[in-house]
């Protein structure tokens, strides 16, 4: 954390975001191409995730593993009024993301008691606990049969109305909106009071409370910024796809995503989760559209005919999850800092390496 | 102001059936150093804790300026004005030096300008202002040490509570350490210190209290500490003959 924040303004950086906010502004105009917006759709929500799970893990050092609570609140609650109360979802997002934040204080009061591995196990559990409800209570929710959205009302923004939700472009630009916004929050946690204490409490709490910090006041203050955000990206899951069920909302899988996506980044850091997020989605698409079969035919490797070739055309898609799984074990082996903590510490490396040689032999000599 | 700034009254701890703090009564006045003296196991961490929130007491009172505030949480005490160190140091490793100041300095203020100019200030007293950019973990004990003093000033306490600040210092961080002190007491606050060098404590206390088995063994002048039989014979044991 660098202050005072004037020094951070420098002009290059800027241009370089004022360039990307323009292209990606501009990127539904120049492609239309349906997969392309998805994609690009995915690694929004993807960066709304990790951004919001950053708040809480990254900053403040809490590590839930049961994000998925206020992911499947968030889709649940705006899909369930919308189908069944006819409650115009831009209404209905915002009652979800108070009822997850409501619950969220809730169970961040009874679970910030606990430390460490003992956080993360209640995490877990409290997120099953909203699987099964979600699961089992087949009158309220419509259990294993999920939710299916009929149709989207139309929405009126100034003198536009917009009724066409079968394209991609309004998920587009919502979504893009949605990163934006988390991304700012991030950035204004960490250059305010709140990031400083999220940071000391991350670093050592018993510090940090002999400090003057509140504990249970500031842990519940980082989850309720990120189960806010957490919400907002599970409605707009449940919008953009327009089917959920307790499987897709609110597995376990969902809550270690949220995790995944800033370990492989980076933790703590604004950026971590946007390179967490170009790593992950683009990897899982190749994986799970069978690009990664068809490189290796076309490099040659191995032939299409031969029967090693068609057993990895037919199985190779279907064991996405596993090299997914094997990729993300080597990164956290081999890059424990993340992608951006890995890439830094070459560059700087480099960088340094003159320099540090002499600081090294005179350590040595004098002990 | 008149009465003591704190005032212990019969605290007692217990873990299970074992009495880390057994009755132990006494009063500081503003302004003044006492010594927190015993072997180890006698109970002095104990007792830090106790009147800094972290634990409950088991029985009896700490009275701050007359007000009772055992049961308040660690960061109500601060706010109180009532911080303290710790005999393990316990620097924020991933944050700069001068974050850590600044964590510390946020207790008074939600400015960050204001926390880091009063941050570098207390870099400064304790002359450390040139590491301020560095990150607090890689920093050698005898500057992590000092890291912490100038941590818990930054909160503005009038009652500095210090755990073995020169623990593991050589005589040269030592001097620097005893130096601070009496800079703090100048600047009339008042403190309480753990110490194991008793060369050093009997320098810089104006009053010391032993503890021994977390009973209070004795109280008094440094003076009148050293020609203490029991406190001797607690110390080094029973006279061989």
């Amino acid at each position: 954390m660098r202050l005072p924040l004037a020094r951070g303004f420098a002009l290059a950086p800027l241009l370089a975001l004022g360039t990307g906010v323009v292209a990606l502004v501009a990127f539904p105009l120049a492609v239309t191409n349906p997969y392309a917006l998805h994609v690009m759709i995915l690694l929004f929500l993807t960066v709304i995730q990790g951004e919001s799970w950053n708040v809480l893990g990254g900053y403040t050092g809490q590590y839930s593993v049961g994000h998925a609570a206020y992911f499947g609140l968030g889709a649940y609650v705006t899909l369930m009024l919308l189908q069944f109360r006819q409650v115009p979802p831009w209404w209905g997002v915002w009652i979800a993301i108070l009822l997850a934040v409501a619950v969220a204080i809730v169970i961040g009061s009874i679970t910030f008691r606990l430390r460490g591995p003992y956080f993360v196990l209640a995490s877990i559990a409290v997120a099953e606990i909203f699987r099964l409800i979600a699961l089992n209570w087949t009158g309220f929710t419509n259990g294993a049969e999920g939710i299916l959205l009929n149709e989207i009302p139309p929405l009126r923004i100034g003198g536009r109305t917009i009724t066409d939700f079968v394209s991609k472009v309004p998920f587009y630009y919502a979504g893009l909106a949605l990163a934006a916004t988390t991304i700012a929050v991030n950035w204004g946690v960490q250059h305010s009071k709140l990031g400083y204490y999220f940071q000391a409490i991350r670093e050592d709490q018993d510090a940090a409370h002999s400090l003057g910090i509140s504990l249970p006041v500031y842990k519940n203050i980082a989850l309720a910024i990120s189960a806010f955000f957490t919400a907002w990206s599970g409605a707009f899951y449940g919008l953009y796809v327009g089917f959920i069920d307790p499987g897709t909302v609110l597995p376990v899988e969902v809550s270690v995503q949220f995790v995944l996506i800033c370990i492989i980044g980076g933790i703590g850091t604004i950026a971590g989760p946007m390179v967490g997020a170009l790593v992950l989605v683009p990897l899982s698409e190749a994986l799970r559209a069978n690009l990664l079969s068809d490189l290796l035919f076309k490099i040659g490797i191995v032939s299409e005919d031969t029967p090693t070739g068609a057993f990895l055309k037919d199985n190779l898609a279907h064991a996405h999850a596993l090299i997914y799984g094997i990729l993300v074990v080597l990164v956290i082996l081999f890059m424990p800092d993340g992608v951006l903590g890995f890439a830094k510490k070459l560059f700087s490396g480099r960088r340094r390496q003159t320099p540090a040689l002499p600081e090294v032999s005179s350590e040595k000599g004098s002990a | 102001m008149a009465g003591p700034i704190l005032e212990i009254r019969n605290v007692s701890k217990f873990f299970g059936g074992l009495a880390a703090n057994a009755d132990v009564s006494f009063s500081m006045e503003e302004g003044m150093i006492m010594g927190l003296i015993g072997p180890n196991g006698a109970g002095k961490t104990t007792l830090f804790n106790c009147i800094t929130g972290f634990y409950p007491p088991s029985r009896g009172d700490v009275l701050f300026r007359g007000q009772r505030i055992n049961g308040l949480t660690p960061d109500r005490v601060c706010k109180l004005g009532m911080a303290r160190t710790w005999q393990k140091v316990r620097p924020l490793a991933k944050m700069t030096v001068l974050d850590n100041v600044m964590v510390g300095a946020l207790a008074r203020t939600n400015s960050l300008s204001v926390a880091a100019e009063l941050a570098m200030q207390q870099l400064r007293q304790v002359r450390m202002d040139h590491r301020a950019d560095h990150l607090a973990g890689g920093l050698p004990i005898g500057e992590r040490k000092r890291l912490e003093v100038a941590r818990v000033l930054a909160t503005q306490p009038q009652l500095l509570l210090l755990d073995e600040v020169m623990g593991g210092l050589n005589a040269t961080e030592s001097e620097e350490i005893i130096q601070l002190i009496l800079d703090i007491k100048k600047r009339r606050i008042t403190q309480m210190v753990i110490e194991h060098d008793m060369k050093a404590i009997m320098r810089i206390s104006d009053r010391i209290v032993v503890l021994n088995s977390g009973e209070k063994l004795a109280e008094g002048l440094p003076g009148e500490i050293v020609s203490n039989k029991e406190v001797v014979t607690a110390y080094l044991g029973e006279a061989f003959e």
